[in-house]
């Protein structure tokens, strides 16, 4: 199916599957809410075929380009059908189980994950490796038959909502940096695991804290091989810089426009020129990306400059929220209100996670304009 | 996959063998050559006949690396004369809107003209100019022959006087040969003219940064390349971004067509060529603040050139304005 075809198809499956598909909540969602919400679009896209497309067969897709998942996600998004960045896990989990898993197993998993039966999560930072992802200390010991788990994850997203993690352990010395790291793949319900989220500033208890004591893992839920996890981890992290991002972007898009028809005489022209040009070049850079993405091109660190954009739009169009709205985001409780809020406090951790922005810088001083080490 | 992809596309006009020949051609002319001089090099070279054949590569090549290499030449009032549908004349000069402003720079009165306008360098030497001019009533706008002999050139020397701008000004100036170019086509000249500015100003927006990285890598205090400092290497990453982004407009700005598409591309190469210029000079320190080194003359021409047709900051404005009337965004570069 090509992009039109696909692009005229789901906006009508859309319409017509309005009721069923709508939040059967209002205002604010609980995260609980959310998570409902983001399976039932899910289950129904799947049965529909929508969200099978721009994924292999053999993991339960039907084919076709990636630019088919970006415009799925764009199109559930315009419509405010689902959070963008809990919607968008699938987008950096489903590409590292097909590249780095057993067929079989990724055969047998990603289906779930693509129809919303299950929720996954992503282990990769703990208390003492944050930025410097290749210092993590969370450890797995060979066994006869698989791996032992020791250790501690943080900032780990959906937690405590997840049957399965995707996690990166230590498995060489501690001082074996990036060489000595292996990705396994882990029940969620496998004893040993105990999870405590934590709470935002935007009221949400969106990650958590996870502790792994004697967890044990099967030889067959290895991704890749063993020290490999370096290279899934940097495959999957240029993920969370494509496909999420446009999504994200397609999300800023729809609240500035509700900004503008909302609260126009707040607004300066100049202030409101300059977000939606922020916008707008993200968007530019974002469609490249997406199209080297649908043709085959491995991405790596220029996708650095997508999120640094991203981050500084995002900033921009809820800090002229934030602005416009001011006796709503400061005061207010009723209505829209705490909505603004929300999404303005959340919008302060876009330079933060998914690689800070001065990582983000790092990367491109080092691999785009070639400074050398910065020691 | 539907529709252009947002990579590498082969223009319609030129494969990709004879835009490389093109492009090496262009770079040595602009490298070596300036004002007429550089004028007769694309001459020889075929830059018309490519304009023709294949706009945007023209267009994107030869202004690029003129910006690149801080050269001037007469190519900006030939693209807007083909924009127009002139048939574009090497011969006859072209004046544009004055400075900041994108307006026709004529009045039609009657058989003669009110002329308020800007001229390239080249105009001095042409015996006659083609000045847009609005209608005295109602109607689109008319494209009029004007001999350069009855409008007075005052040179500007201004911040950047290597440019070679000149101020046009005329009264009662007499009308010669014109036509009718259509209600749009004014429209689309700018549009095109944004373009082809945009890709200057990019073009010494690199080469400011190329210079400051280098210097970067260069100069050791402390025992290391100051390129090892973070406060640095952020300041040249910021700017890479700025004009990442940049680019990215301007391949959508070509890919779109609009003249809403075209003034975002020159915002945006504005935003990123000022970026660029704060974080080069910074990291330049004390050699860029000379004449000694050649940062200045590219800070200069970024600065200067984002005045023509609109600056980054008047056009942006301007987006607001209009997004505050109609009170909704417009529908953005699809998939």
């Amino acid at each position: 199916m090509d992009l039109e075809e696909f692009r005229s198809g789901l906006d009508a499956w859309l319409d017509e599957n309005a009721a069923a598909l709508a939040r059967d909540h209002d205002g604010l969602p609980t995260l609980d809410q959310e998570m409902a919400q983001i399976a039932k679009v899910k289950r129904l896209a799947y049965d529909a075929g929508w969200i099978r497309y721009g994924w292999p067969e053999r993991v339960g897709g039907l084919g076709g380009s990636s630019l088919l998942r970006g415009y799925l996600a764009e199109a559930v998004t315009a419509r405010d059908l689902v959070d963008p960045g809990l919607f968008s896990m699938t987008e950096v989990l489903a590409p590292t189980m097909i590249d780095y898993a057993r067929p079989e197993l990724a055969a047998e998993m990603v289906p779930r994950l693509l129809r919303g039966d299950e929720t996954w999560c992503q282990g990769f930072s703990e208390p003492g490796t944050g930025s410097n992802l290749a210092s993590l200390s969370c450890r797995a010991t060979r066994t006869d038959d698989g791996w032992v788990v020791n250790g501690q994850k943080v900032w780990t997203s959906l937690a405590q909502y997840a049957q399965r993690c995707v996690l990166l352990t230590r498995t060489g010395t501690p001082e074996s940096a990036h060489r000595g790291i292996t990705a396994l793949f882990v029940d969620m319900d496998s004893p040993g695991i105990t999870i405590r989220p934590i709470v935002t500033i935007h009221g949400r208890e969106e990650f958590c804290e996870v502790f792994f004591d004697d967890v044990v893992v099967p030889a067959d839920r290895t991704l890749g091989e063993e020290g490999q996890g370096w290279a899934v981890a940097m495959d999957l992290l240029p993920f969370e810089r494509s496909t999420a991002l446009w999504q994200r972007g397609a999300f800023l898009y729809r609240r500035l426009d509700e900004l503008v028809a909302t609260a126009p005489e707040s607004l300066t022209p100049d202030q409101v020129g300059e977000v939606f040009l922020a916008l707008y070049g993200f968007r530019a850079r974002s469609l490249a990306t997406q199209h080297r993405l649908a043709s085959g091109e491995r991405l790596g660190p220029e996708t650095s400059v997508d999120k640094v954009l991203l981050a500084t739009a995002e900033q921009a169009v809820f800090d002229a929220a934030a602005d416009a709205l001011a006796d709503h985001v400061m005061f207010g409780d009723d209505g829209d209100a705490p909505r603004w809020r929300a999404e303005y406090l959340y919008s302060r951790a876009a330079t933060i996670y998914g690689g800070s922005a001065e990582i983000q810088r790092n990367i491109i001083a080092r691999k785009l304009l070639d400074l050398g080490a910065d020691r | 996959m539907t529709g252009g992809t947002a990579g590498g596309m082969t223009p319609g006009g030129m494969d990709r063998d004879e835009r490389e020949l093109f492009a090496k051609s262009v770079q040595h002319a602009t490298a070596n050559h300036t004002g007429a001089a550089l004028d007769a090099a694309l001459a020889d070279l075929g830059w018309l006949d490519a304009l023709a054949a294949d706009r945007r590569t023209a267009v994107a090549v030869l202004f690029e690396h003129q910006g690149a290499a801080n050269a001037t030449s007469s190519a900006l009032g030939l693209v807007v004369a083909a924009t127009l549908g002139a048939g574009p004349d090497p011969g006859v000069g072209v004046v544009l809107p004055a400075a900041g402003a994108w307006g026709p720079p004529g009045r039609a009165r009657g058989d003669t003209l009110t002329v308020r306008g800007l001229g390239l360098a080249g105009l001095a030497d042409r015996a006659e100019a083609l000045v847009v001019a609005a209608p005295d009533g109602s109607g689109g706008p008319t494209a009029v022959r004007v001999r350069v002999a009855d409008l007075a050139l005052r040179p500007i020397g201004g911040l950047d006087p290597a440019l070679g701008l000149m101020e046009v000004t005329g009264e009662g100036v007499p009308a010669g040969e014109r036509f009718d170019p259509g209600a749009e086509a004014w429209e689309a000249a700018v549009a095109a003219g944004r373009l082809a500015l945009a890709h200057e100003i990019l073009g010494a927006s690199r080469s400011m940064l190329r210079l400051a990285r280098d210097h970067a890598t260069e100069r050791i205090q402390f025992g290391r390349p100051i390129a090892s400092f973070q406060a640095v290497r952020h300041r040249l990453a910021e700017a890479f971004v700025a004009l990442e982004a940049a680019e990215a407009a301007l391949d959508a700005g070509w890919r779109d067509g609009s003249p809403r598409g075209a003034a975002l591309a020159k915002a945006l190469v504005g935003v990123g060529a000022r970026t660029t210029a704060g974080h080069a000079q910074q990291v330049l320190a004390g050699i860029g603040f000379t004449t000694e080194h050649g940062f200045h003359h590219h800070m200069r021409r970024a600065r200067v050139l984002d005045q023509l047709l609109g600056s980054a900051k008047t056009l942006t404005r301007q987006l607001g304005e209009d997004l505050l009337r109609a009170r909704r965004l417009p529908a953005l570069l699809p998939l």
